[in-house]
């Protein structure tokens, strides 16, 4: 009887185990996978394909901390003639239609956004290439995220770089 | 392995892997885009300036509203505006808590027969008010057989500008008469004086800065008395010259009396002896008209004038003596002086001595005057309340005021104002009237709508939209055309917006309309008027012959003084004037009586205990605070703080703030109100030394153990001149708002915890400083960012420490709230979050991005405003530059109406804190414990060569 139990128990906690690592294991994943967007727009085929310059549509990246999503205005001002049949396309023309701007998932997003600035307008100026910390975004369909983007990450950027690594530059 | 060790290894596995794979998917972050880019020059992520006019008081300072993702966060003052000059006032600071108010009225609402309001659409609430103007013809008046007839009412606020010509002309067009306007502070003896004297019945303008000598009578020119931050300014302006005095006399204790050279106090109520003796002694008697009018003064000597004041004879000569040798003398009577039983013949004893002594055209402008024309006084209040208990009003509009809150209970306006058939109340919060009111217009925001201000005769504000209406409002212009434009007819502007910039263009052209959107102020050409013409003879003789010169009462007085923090107590409804402690008494929230310390020593009182004020069988129950410097018998109380007993004087219309015959007793309770200030003495601490006795420790050697810090670039210091430091507490408002500093209400500061990263100490030390009697200093405390600052080396964690930049750093999200630091700091400003704090809605959306809102168990303290100086040293790094002097100015130097603070980089010789920090005046506090402080305080007593 007492040996059923001890069966039972090991088999029970095994079973949570196994359970627990899939679950840490499709969590993991989960967080580091590019997230869905609301239209499936390429980069591959954007900024890859047509070769169109980042900030043509980021276009505040050397002029502000942020940079930028282009407004739907941006997007249809070529896709009121192009590939207008594709079903992509259309959903952008139906928010255009609708006036509501598309509600994009954000891919970068600092954890502790609330205790640091970025700007992107001085890592640009600094001859940074978008794709230092982006990734080769022109060979991606869906954007995900190829930086840690904890300090230890932009710590040792910065070192390298001799830029300031005193507290304030980045902590507000 | 055996049994137990999988047991035990697996138990701890699993269970570490289910706690950390809690919460590791947060909710996708959304990244919403622009429809359509905005227009040129808005770059997400950069602040837009927007500038407009500070509607909180009637001085209306220009400002600049600062945008943050469409949401205005910040207001400073618009640094070349004619009123202002760069400086705003606690209460305009404040004053963005109006447009995010929790409590603002949302829609217009309609009130039900069991007194609840509902919401209710803007048509429908045109629709009643168009029906009722138009039933008010065939409403009887009186019984209801009485004669029909009824008349339609317009109360509004003081309103000035092209506003007040379209409601003349909405009255006009629905047959609704104006009513003179209501405003607290009418300053209704001053005018009648005026109009006695001069046929003009008008607030001039006080040239400040073109005086050598100044005296005010009860005036606190430096706090609500017409335009304070204009006064200010100019106060500021006055004493860098280093040849202007200025003798303060009034009956009390206030900010502005304090900041003046010589300050005296004088029994309340005989202000008029001193300005009959002056009268005789300081006017010229150039011509026999003058000689004539003087002739007919009664005779008042030094002594009787001495006897009656309290005023010694030896001071009552020298106030005479300096008044008569000034080149350019200016004399202000006003505040409680001229708000009392006889304040009428205060304001004409003024008025006489100012033109005896040539001031207008001089130090008083008539010609911009303050524009108060059309402003009423308590006794139209009271026809008012006669009018609707006669029920002859139909509609009765109020817009933007709330006399109720102050009304005297004898008129009994509550009541009559329900006899009203419709009172039509236009508001931004239901105050106490416009609880009375049946429908409710929601009021906009003045940063959510276009218009203009006159804030005196000579200039046109500008009001322009910084957001778009938060709530289904309307402002008030737009309210009338819309009135106008459902009810009778249709060709008329649409917006309000296009009716001012039609009429702009229509009074001023089109280059000058360019002009005035590009400044946000026009001024319009007036020469300097000189007043010609001279006060008629006879009426000047039959005031005099009936001149009865009150006689000073003894016992007890009560004087109820104007609210820096409040006004008339309007401004008591915005959470952060609750919250910044009063500058004089330091008490945050709550009521209080001041009183002498001799009263105080007699009833044997003690801060916190509870007196009970006694007047005709009226009574209140309030705690005390002792006020240094006050005289005996005086008690003080603040307008608006609380429901006071409000009597009128009958002849000028004006509210009283001298009440005699009051007895006060101890009722034995204490109540807890929160003094902020440990002690009002520096316990021999030097806080502030005497003027000429500064040390200069750090010249005298003495090394640290800590190593040197090295500044390659900059080293951010601050400098603070306590000459012209007025204690206004603007920069602590200021530095409130920039910073996210939370509010932390009552029960936490009765536990000491308040949160203000600055903050003003007042010390009162009873010494004879320069002939003074007694001395008050007021001291802006903030973080020192010291050198060897001892928080420092304490912290375990390194989340503060020392940059490169000499700025104190504090990383919040590295601390771990042991308190340390706090502990170790000698000036006591570092700061600890007990608690998360919320901000209720919307005024969660009052935050400056560019600053981290804080955790619970975090520390936090001023920062130098890190954010400026980031953001200036990235425009100077696009432009391959340092940063020059005087581009960061933290959120407490903008604000500051004096000017006294200055701010830049101390390794820089041509830095103006640079040379302030190498004035002989310039101390630092506690330096003598090695701190090294980057605030640098200028000692009082400015020499005259120095400026």
């Amino acid at each position: 009887m007492v040996r059923r139990l001890i069966i039972a128990a090991v088999i029970g906690l095994f079973t949570l185990f196994v359970a627990a690592t899939v679950l840490m294991a499709y969590r993991w994943h989960a967080a580091h996978r590019p997230p869905e967007q609301p239209i499936a727009f390429s980069h591959r085929l954007h900024a890859g394909k047509l070769n169109l310059q980042c900030q043509f549509c980021h276009e505040y990246a050397d002029k502000s901390p942020r940079a930028g999503v282009p407004a739907v205005s941006t997007c249809m001002s070529c896709h009121k003639a192009v590939a207008t049949n594709s079903p992509e396309v259309q959903k952008l023309h139906e928010y255009w239609e609708n006036e509501e701007p598309v509600p994009w998932n954000r891919v970068y997003s600092l954890r502790v956004r609330k205790y640091v600035v970025f700007a992107h307008k001085r890592h640009v100026k600094a001859d940074l290439d978008c794709t230092d910390c982006h990734g080769e975004v022109r060979l991606m369909d869906r954007v995900r995220r190829v930086s840690s983007l904890n300090m230890g990450w932009c710590v040792t950027c910065h070192r390298s770089r001799s830029a300031s690594t005193d507290c304030l530059t980045c902590h507000k | 392995m055996n049994r137990r060790d999988f047991m035990r290894i697996m138990g701890v596995t699993s269970g570490a892997t289910f706690l950390s794979s809690c919460g590791l998917e947060r909710p996708a972050e959304k990244l919403i885009p622009y429809l359509v880019p905005p227009e040129d020059g808005i770059v997400p992520g950069q602040a837009v300036y927007v500038k407009t006019t500070c509607m909180e008081c009637p001085a209306h300072c220009g400002i600049s509203a600062k945008v943050r993702e469409s949401m205005p966060v910040k207001l400073e003052g618009l640094s070349a505006h004619p009123i202002n000059e760069g400086g705003l006032c606690m209460r305009g600071q404040a004053s963005l808590e109006r447009l995010y108010h929790p409590e603002r009225v949302k829609s217009p609402l309609l009130r039900d027969s069991e007194g609840n309001f509902k919401h209710i659409t803007w048509d429908r609430a045109y629709d009643m008010i168009l029906e009722a103007l138009k039933a008010s013809v065939q409403r009887p008046i009186g019984s209801p057989g009485g004669k029909p007839g009824r008349k339609n009412l317009y109360l509004s606020g003081r309103t000035t500008g092209t506003l007040s010509r379209l409601i003349d002309e909405f009255c006009k067009e629905l047959d609704i008469e104006r009513l003179p306007e209501f405003d607290f502070y009418s300053y209704a003896a001053i005018r009648e004086a005026y109009r006695i004297l001069f046929d003009k019945p008008e607030v001039p303008s006080y040239k400040i800065d073109r005086a050598d000598f100044m005296l005010t009578i009860g005036a606190d020119i430096l706090e609500t008395f017409v335009s304070p931050v204009s006064h200010a300014a100019q106060f500021s302006r006055a004493k860098r010259t280093g040849h202007f005095s200025w003798f303060h006399v009034e009956p009390h204790v206030t900010l502005t009396g304090l900041q003046a050279d010589e300050r005296f106090s004088i029994v309340p109520g005989s202000e008029a002896y001193l300005l009959a003796y002056l009268l005789k002694h300081c006017s010229a008697r150039t011509d026999k008209f003058k000689q004539r009018m003087i002739d007919l003064m009664p005779e008042i000597g030094v002594e009787a004038a001495a006897e009656k004041s309290a005023i010694s004879q030896a001071h009552l000569e020298r106030i005479a003596q300096r008044l008569s040798h000034a080149k350019n003398p200016l004399v202000i009577a006003g505040g409680v002086a001229t708000q009392q039983e006889g304040g009428l013949e205060i304001a004409f004893l003024a008025g006489l001595l100012q033109w005896q002594m040539g001031m207008a055209g001089r130090t008083i402008d008539f010609a911009g005057s303050t524009d108060y024309d059309a402003v009423g006084t308590f006794k139209d209040l009271l026809s008012l309340s006669e009018r609707l208990e006669k029920d002859e009003v139909s509609v009765l509009f109020v817009s933007n005021t709330d006399p109720l809150s102050s009304c005297p209970e004898s008129y009994k306006l509550r009541d009559n104002l329900r006899k009203a058939a419709l009172t039509v109340g236009i508001t931004d919060l239901l105050t106490e009237t416009m609880q009375e009111c049946n429908l409710i217009l929601p009021l906009s925001h003045s940063l959510e709508s276009w218009g203009d201000t006159s804030p005196n005769k000579k200039l046109m504000t500008l009001l322009q939209p910084a957001i778009e209406p938060l709530f289904d409002t309307k402002s008030e212009g737009d309210m009338m055309l819309g009135i106008m434009r459902r009810g009778v007819r249709e060709s008329r502007a649409v917006i309000y917006q296009q009716y001012i910039f039609e009429s702009w263009a229509r009074d001023h052209g089109g280059a000058a309309v360019e002009a005035f959107l590009q400044n946000g102020f026009l001024e319009k050409r007036i020469g300097v008027r000189v007043l010609k013409s001279r006060p008629s003879l006879s009426t000047v003789e039959s005031f005099l012959k009936r001149l009865h010169l009150p006689e000073p009462k003894s016992g007890p007085t009560l004087v109820i003084s104007p609210s820096i923090r409040s006004y008339d107590g309007r401004s008591s409804v915005l959470p952060m004037l609750n919250e910044v402690p009063d500058p004089l008494t330091t008490i945050s929230y709550g009521q209080w009586v001041s009183i002498s310390e001799a009263d105080a020593r007699e009833l044997e009182l003690k801060d916190r205990d509870e007196v009970r004020i006694n007047l005709d069988g009226w009574s209140v129950e309030l705690p005390v605070k002792i006020q240094p410097g006050l005289r005996r018998s005086v008690m003080v109380v603040q307008q608006g703080s609380a429901r006071w007993h409000l009597q009128v004087d009958e002849r000028s219309g004006e509210a009283i703030s001298r009440i005699n015959g009051v007895s006060f007793e101890k009722t034995g309770r204490t109540v807890q109100i929160p003094i902020l200030s440990g002690s009002t003495s520096q316990e021999g601490r030097g806080v502030i030394p005497r003027p000429g006795e500064v040390h200069h420790p750090r010249e005298e050697g003495g090394r640290s153990i800590y190593p040197e810090p090295d500044y390659p670039e900059y080293r951010w210091a601050m400098a603070i001149d306590l000459d012209l430091c007025i204690g206004c507490a603007a920069c602590a408002v200021a530095c409130h708002i920039e910073n996210n500093v939370p509010l932390v209400g009552k029960e936490e500061h009765l536990k000491g915890r308040e949160m203000s990263w600055l903050r003003i100490e007042p010390y009162y030390e009873k010494q004879r400083i320069l002939g003074k009697r007694e001395h008050s200093h007021f001291l802006p405390m903030m973080c020192q960012q010291c050198d060897y600052a001892p928080c420092e080396p304490v912290c375990p964690v390194y989340a503060t420490y020392h940059n490169p930049e000499g700025l104190n750093a504090q990383i919040y999200n590295r601390c771990v709230g042991t308190r340390y630091c706090s502990n170790n700091c000698p000036y006591k400003v570092r700061r600890f979050n007990w608690f998360d704090h919320d901000r209720p809605k919307p005024l969660d959306r009052m935050v400056n991005p560019d600053v981290s809102t804080r955790d619970r168990g975090v520390m936090e303290k001023c920062t130098f405003c890190v954010q400026r100086i980031r953001g200036a040293k990235d425009a100077a790094k696009d432009e391959g530059r340092k940063v020059r002097d005087g581009e960061v100015i933290p959120a407490c130097a903008q604000s500051c109406p004096t000017q006294a603070i200055v701010f830049g980089n101390i390794l820089d010789p041509n830095a103006t804190v640079y040379k302030w920090a190498h004035s002989d005046r310039a101390y630092r506090t506690f330096d003598h414990l090695g701190t090294g402080p980057g605030v640098y305080y200028l000692s009082k007593g400015r020499t005259k060569h120095e400026s």
